[in-house]
């Protein structure tokens, strides 16, 4: 009873010889996952520079945006004075030319 | 050297000026019904320009008679009440309008309305470089300075244009005088 048992054992703790191709299989399992892993972190970096891109590219963007309606609204606003200047001046020279002409 | 800089920087702001406005006049708003101050300088010109359409022909006009100007500067007051500012404001401001850069062109006052108009205009080398108006009456008070290439006709025939009231002088007076001579035949 305790021979077979002994027996089961050593068998079973006995030395076993890999398949034949245990070792490239364990080699190309590394060499994949290492691929894989590479492959993760090029994808990771090329979304992250991607991402930074189009942050800088929308708040150049949105910067150029604001200068822009800057420059109109001031634009606008001097356009309007300009014309206001403009409409004072002339009223101002044809009364002075009214009263010139009704000299 | 050192006083190079500050008297650099007090020149600048008045340099786009043909004219000094005296300082008094700021203190004038408190006690004006109605104040119009437009002060734009060379670069608020062309910026404003780019903003007058060339399809236009208001704008269109108006875009090529402030293309050659290098400064408009208006201020203007009016009053509720009677003699609101000092004669010696306008003094001041006249007494820089002399020849030979500047000349009069026009003088019109009414000693009855005690009203008084005056045309101006800067020249240099037979071109005119400013124009420069000033209207008083007993409760207004306007200053007007022009600073560039323009002829106080073509600012005047703006009237009628660009929302600008068009003050109605000629054919009325055309019809009465001739109103007058028939009623004289």
């Amino acid at each position: 009873m305790m021979d077979d048992f002994e027996k089961q054992l050593q068998e079973a703790l006995s030395r076993k010889e890999p398949s034949p191709f245990f070792e490239a299989r364990v080699l190309g399992a590394v060499k994949r996952q290492a691929r894989e892993r590479r492959a993760s972190m090029r994808m990771w970096w090329a979304t992250a520079v991607a991402a930074v891109l189009i942050v800088v590219a929308v708040s150049v963007w949105q910067h150029q945006r604001n200068e822009q309606a800057r420059e109109e609204a001031t634009g606008r606003e001097a356009k309007a004075r300009l014309e206001l200047a403009l409409k004072i001046t002339s009223v101002k020279l044809q009364k002075i030319s009214q009263k010139v002409e009704g000299i | 050297m050192k006083f190079a800089i500050p008297v650099l920087l007090g020149i600048l702001p008045l340099a786009g000026q043909d004219i000094k406005m005296p300082a008094n006049l700021d203190r004038l708003e408190a006690k004006a019904s109605e104040v119009v101050n437009v002060q734009l300088d060379g670069a608020l010109i062309q910026l404003a320009s780019r903003f007058l359409s060339d399809k236009d022909p208001d704008e269109a006009n108006v875009k090529r008679l402030v293309g050659g100007l290098k400064g408009i500067y208006v201020k203007s007051f009016e009053f509720d009440e009677r003699d609101q500012y000092n004669k010696s404001d306008v003094e001041e401001l006249r007494a820089q309008l002399r020849a030979p850069a500047w000349a009069r062109i026009v003088g019109a006052s009414s000693k009855k309305k005690g009203e008084n108009s005056e045309v101006y205009l800067k020249t240099e080398g037979g071109q005119i470089t400013g124009l420069a108006v000033i209207v008083t009456d007993p409760k207004e008070l306007t200053i007007i300075n022009i600073v560039g290439s323009i002829r106080p006709e073509d600012i005047r025939d703006l009237g009628g244009h660009m929302g600008i009231p068009k003050i109605d002088i000629g054919p009325d007076k055309k019809d009465k005088k001739d109103k007058d001579k028939e009623d004289d035949k």
